[in-house]
């Protein structure tokens, strides 16, 4: 954990340096609305990467985060414009997000029923999800986007109360706080941990092993439908082919944030370090105006280092 | 290595890549133009991009800076908030959809930086000036010159015409289609036997159209709503040997050697439909924006098509 934060701290440093600056001659970067921009900007990838931590904790990975976000933004977007007239806004929002958390989880409990039960690897069973949901997703819609528009009905009141930045950074920010106290003072997060450090003993100890994947994978679901909820007021859309590669971007910020892909080793901090890292990268490309083909290069090259740091770290 | 190295190596790397922009103050007062666009990989995209460049380079005190949203809306709300923080003096933004870029766009208008819509709309006016062409019209051209050719094949108004669909939900789409339609509505005997979706991508519209072709054993015409999927259909329908019987029209008609209107001189393409750039019409209202503080653009400019067919295709190559 503390090697990321002294990358997060240097690649922050770094972003000051080169920050241009505003007609005033202050840097851009430390304008309060470019970095309440960043936040929002990972909110989405990061609570997803909040769940995934557990999930990688258990030596597991969820392919399908992303497939399962833009399921949830189907879903809410078909749920709010299709609320019946008469229907109270709160009432029909709280409907709509219901139904998109509902399945949501529902698809993650699933992925994790069928580690636990029938004990396929985890790579395999939400590889298959990633693919089946985003098809289910894609046959809601009949694969079109359905539009949430500006006017005063209840889709556009959603959409105008959860776009706000407070609500996203906000969101994340209890979410975070949430999954990380569970994991460190709860008896369910020692649960987690033990697994994925390993599965045999933690099975002779008679931990209840197949309850927690199967809520382990439930949660990443949930969290991935919240994110969809999210999305779908910030996009003002629902769409069947959003979240595409999402599961690849909230992997990498478990990773960055000294997540272990064997299991066993990884904190919630370190992954929001590694959010965070990934945003001020990106908005600092993106400052200098530097090509987007670039970004994804450097990109790939901090993720190497950032874990090649840690290793060496384990090591010493 | 030693991690101190690791992170001096990320460092290092970071600064180089930041530091590909040249510094320091010209002397002359340089704009900055900051274009948002949806996706460079289509080819209309990157010619809009190519003709831009150019054309503001000519102009002498503008730097352009192009970010490429790759088709993810979400990337580009991303990209127009960033810009918006640098507050460049004119913003060009060709929008990946019209829901998704509404409000980064109302809050560009809000910090009053001068704000191109280009090519698609959005669901509010968050714009100076809205720079488009009229899909509509152009979907009414390709339909009435697929009802025509089918009168000269048949003698009257009947066929089956599959459509290739671009990405659904997307302005261009719904009217390229709805204009056709349009035509096709009065004449009973014209069916559309299948509309697949190919997202405006070549590769997809090839496996689309093999789907179809084995599906339907009798094809006439073949619409894309782009010039790269009805490309992408003919390989499909060249590969399974059934070229000769159908008509492929598109739109687009982009210059160049891998534009649509090379591909109506080569006789892949029966006729594509230019539809315009737009990039012409928003250097010249931008560039006025920039040099007269007096100047304020119409709220929308609409630009007109032209058919491309066998006739008039060598004239137009050689002017674009």
């Amino acid at each position: 954990l503390k090697g990321t934060l002294i990358g997060l701290a240097g690649i922050v440093l770094l972003a000051i340096l080169f920050s241009p600056r505003a007609a005033d001659g202050s840097r851009i970067f430390l304008q309060p609305g470019n970095l309440t921009d960043i936040l929002r900007q990972v909110a989405l990838i990061g609570i997803m990467a909040l769940a995934m931590t557990y999930v990688i904790l258990t030596a597991g990975i969820d392919l399908s985060v992303g497939s399962i976000m833009a399921l949830a933004t189907a879903v809410t977007a078909m749920r709010l414009t299709a609320s019946p007239a008469g229907m109270g806004h709160v009432q029909a929002m709280v409907l709509a997000i219901g139904a998109a958390l509902l399945v949501s989880a529902g698809a993650g409990a699933l992925n994790g029923a069928v580690i636990a039960f029938v004990d396929v690897q985890p790579f395999i069973v939400t590889l298959a999800s990633m693919i089946g949901i985003r098809g289910l997703a894609k046959w809601l819609t009949h694969n079109t986007n359905i539009d949430i528009g500006f006017g005063q009905d209840v889709a556009a009141h959603f959409a105008s109360l959860f776009w706000q930045k407070a609500v996203v950074v906000g969101a994340f920010a209890v979410l975070a706080v949430i999954f990380g106290v569970a994991l460190a003072r709860t008896v369910f997060g020692r649960y987690v941990r033990a697994i994925g450090d390993n599965e045999k003993a933690a099975r002779y100890t008679g931990l209840p092993i197949r309850s927690v994947k199967i809520w382990v994978y439930g949660l990443s679901g949930l969290l991935s439908g919240f994110a969809g909820v999210l999305y779908t007021a910030e996009n003002h859309q629902g769409n069947p082919n959003a979240g595409v590669a999402y599961e690849l971007d909230a992997i990498a910020a478990a990773v960055i944030g000294g997540a272990r892909l064997a299991g066993g080793k990884g904190t919630i901090a370190g992954t929001i370090a590694g959010t965070l890292m990934i945003g001020v990268v990106t908005n600092m490309l993106r400052l200098n105006n530097v090509d987007s083909n670039v970004e994804m290069m450097v990109k790939a090259v901090i993720i190497v280092l950032a874990v090649a740091a840690q290793r060496q770290r384990g090591a010493e | 290595m030693k991690r101190i190295e690791y992170t001096v190596l990320a460092a290092a790397l970071l600064a180089a890549s930041c530091g590909t922009q040249p510094g320091g103050q010209p002397s002359q007062r340089q704009y900055l133009v900051a274009f948002s666009q949806c996706n460079n990989a289509e080819p209309y995209r990157a010619a809009q991009n190519a003709l831009l460049t150019r054309l503001l380079a000519a102009a002498g005190d503008v730097k352009l800076v192009i970010a490429d949203a790759q088709q993810d809306n979400a990337r580009q709300v991303a990209q127009v908030e960033t810009f918006i923080r640098q507050k460049p003096d004119l913003l060009i933004v060709a929008p990946n959809e019209r829901a998704a870029l509404t409000a980064v766009m109302g809050q560009a208008v809000e910090a009053r930086i001068p704000t191109i819509c280009l090519e698609r709309d959005i669901l509010q006016p968050n714009y100076t000036t809205y720079i488009h062409s009229d899909n509509r019209a152009i979907g009414r051209l390709a339909g009435q010159f697929i009802a025509d050719q089918l009168i000269k094949k048949y003698g009257t108004a009947k066929g089956n015409v599959v459509q290739m669909r671009g990405l659904l939900g997307v302005e261009g789409e719904i009217n390229r289609d709805a204009g056709a339609k349009e035509v096709f509505a009065r004449y009973p005997g014209i069916h559309i036997v299948a509309e697949p979706v190919a997202d405006w991508i070549q590769a997809k519209a090839k496996d689309r159209m093999t789907e179809v072709l084995r599906a339907s054993p009798s094809i006439d015409v073949l619409y894309g709503h782009n010039d790269p999927m009805a490309v992408g259909a003919y390989l499909a329908a060249k590969e399974l040997g059934r070229d000769q019987g159908i008509l492929f029209v598109g739109v687009d008609g982009l210059g160049g050697e891998a534009g649509g209107i090379k591909k109506v001189m080569d006789g892949v393409l029966g006729a594509t439909f230019v539809y315009p750039l737009c990039v012409d019409k928003a250097a010249e209202i931008g560039l006025k924006i920039l040099h007269d503080p007096q100047f304020h653009p119409e709220k929308e400019y609409t630009l007109e098509s032209t058919m491309v067919t066998a006739a008039n295709a060598a004239d137009l190559f050689k002017k674009l």
